[in-house]
């Protein structure tokens, strides 16, 4: 069963580190290069097997989201889910591109960047070019485009390091920063992904379990209205998996929600200084 | 591209689909007539032209030596690349038609080349391997638009899988005596051929929502009253190898398991079909 016990802790730095673990979770430590490269090992078919992590097989990893990360942006927030840290910012609604033709209802403009230095080999970030177009399925299902017709939203994320399940994660903080802009949204957007290794369903994989998973499943949902905006499965799946992962992952979704909630919540009323 | 559509025209598409009878005559799960041609491009390894109504599309294979990745030494690389020809609509010139190749070519090879460890992947890519780390065949699959008149993804899908059956890939023999760091000595062979075993290659099936039912197959007209749809490829031993949900609109969980079903029911007759059009076009190749 997933575990969540939201522990509100009290910080100097404004924002709110949330954990979603029974157990105190560690601290994100500092990222430190392996430099060999690891040989692939099957660890993954023995039956009494830990995550790396140690965290069970539905078990997501503690959560630290904060909003207005940057000064310039009409929004933004910054997540850090493990070792797996975004920042977007939202600009707009402005004037659209003379270029483009007009339009009653709002347009909605998504780039997903990765940094240089993201992932443990320099460079590998540009594998990932369709992440862009993703996000934007993703969200253009939540906006309410009717809100700001005849301009554009702008959502930049830029994922500064890559821990694993890096797509939910900007799905998910993109949606924190949209809310912190004030656009306007049916609700707010969650995003997990489900890993099948094996025999087992592993949520909130880490860069290592899914460089061996042997399929994947992303969902990206709002849990208020219980509609799914976004599913991408990969690999071969039964049925009975499917229903199984994903109602793993609704769950997990409803629970991240609550944080995103909580996060905006104490935004708005920390004393404005 | 197309004309809109009247208020009048998106009613009797509407409504005629909510009581199982579609502009065309169809029933909401059935196919439009499809026709299959393989061996149309002579120069490519293999290659499949598909007709599905008035969509066209054209999907070649290509094999050429490779390197094979550092992290997966003993299996080949499959590239899956889709180009919307400027014949299919005239706003497809130049960068118009980008967003939906990068689409359709990313849908593609999220259905048919599975997860990253290799598993559920249609193309067996350790088949592809010639001397493992070292020298390995790199499938370039190409699909080109012709002529666009809705559900393309299912007919590159289906092109893809006759094109990979209709697919010769030359005998390769290694030099005996190969250094052991440099690339080792190939010589390819004009006339002896080996052909892919395609049996796991699954179909695509996209179920498009209108209103509160789902069609299969839908046209240019009926695409543009949809709310969303989910494209699911299934292979031949009933497993679901990915599933895309396009579209904006969100999608209750229960109606997605329900058209996971409904995709998976619908498939079986499809794979069927399109297995027997594939042998037939074989044959009729092989006579001329």
């Amino acid at each position: 069963m997933l575990h969540c016990r939201a522990k509100q802790r009290a910080s100097t730095v404004a924002g709110s580190r949330v954990t979603m673990a029974g157990k105190s979770a560690a601290t994100p430590s500092t990222y430190s290069p392996s430099p060999a490269p690891k040989t692939k090992r099957p660890i993954f078919q023995d039956v009494d097997w830990v995550r790396p992590d140690g965290r069970g097989f539905h078990q997501c990893r503690p959560a630290f989201l904060k909003t207005g990360a940057v000064n310039a942006a009409s929004g933004s927030a910054y997540a850090e889910f493990g070792n797996t840290k975004v920042i977007v910012s939202v600009f707009g609604p402005r004037e659209s591109k003379k270029a483009m033709a007009y339009s009653g209802t709002g347009r909605l403009n998504c780039n997903v960047s990765y940094t240089t230095f993201a992932m443990p080999i320099r460079g590998q970030g540009s594998d990932h070019k369709g992440y862009s177009s993703m996000l934007h399925k993703a969200l253009e299902g939540a906006i309410i485009v009717e809100s700001f017709p005849k301009t554009t939203v702008d959502v930049f994320a830029l994922v500064l390091e890559s821990g694993g399940s890096d797509l939910p994660v900007v799905i998910s903080c993109a949606s924190l920063a949209l809310a912190d802009a004030g656009i306007m949204m049916y609700d707010l957007v969650a995003s997990v992904s489900v890993s099948c290794l094996g025999k087992n369903l592993v949520i909130d994989p880490i860069l290592e379990e899914e460089s061996y998973q042997d399929g994947s499943l992303l969902i990206t949902c709002m849990p208020s209205r219980n509609e799914v905006t976004q599913l991408t499965v990969n690999g071969e799946w039964s049925t009975p998996r499917v229903h199984e992962a994903m109602q793993i992952c609704l769950e997990a979704c409803s629970k991240l929600a609550k944080i995103i909630r909580s996060c905006l919540k104490e935004t708005a009323s920390a004393p404005k200084d | 591209m197309m004309v809109g559509l009247s208020v009048g025209e998106k009613h009797f598409i509407q409504g005629g689909i909510a009581q199982d009878l579609r502009t065309d005559g169809r029933r909401r799960l059935t196919y439009r007539p499809f026709n299959v041609e393989t061996g149309v491009i002579p120069q490519a390894n293999g290659s499949a032209r598909v007709r599905l109504g008035g969509t066209d599309v054209i999907a070649s294979v290509k094999a050429e030596l490779g390197k094979p990745s550092p992290s997966q030494p003993d299996k080949g690389k499959v590239n899956i690349y889709v180009d919307c020809s400027p014949t299919a609509a005239p706003m497809f010139e130049g960068r118009g038609g980008e967003e939906l190749s990068t689409e359709l070519s990313g849908a593609l090879q999220h259905c048919l080349l599975g997860g990253k460890s290799g598993a559920g992947a249609g193309i067996d890519l350790s088949s592809l391997v010639v001397v493992e780390g070292k020298v390995c065949w790199d499938l370039y699959i190409d699909g080109l638009v012709v002529s666009s008149d809705g559900n393309l993804l299912d007919a590159l899908g289906a092109a893809i899988k006759a094109a990979l059956t209709n697919t010769g890939i030359p005998k390769v023999e290694v030099a005996v005596g190969a250094s052991g760091d440099g690339l080792p000595e190939v010589d390819i062979s004009d006339d002896e051929y080996l052909q892919f075993d395609t049996s796991g290659v699954p179909v695509i099936v996209t179920l498009t929502k209108v209103g509160r039912h789902y069609i299969v197959d839908a046209t240019l007209e009926e695409e543009s009253q949809m709310s969303s749809a989910v494209s699911v490829s299934v292979s031949g031993q009933g497993r679901i190898c990915g599933l895309i949900k396009r579209g904006g609109a969100g999608l209750d969980p229960s109606v997605i398991l329900d058209m996971i079903s409904v995709a998976k029911h619908v498939s079986e007759q499809l794979m069927n079909k399109l297995d027997s059009e594939i042998s037939a076009a074989e044959a009729c190749e092989e006579e001329s």
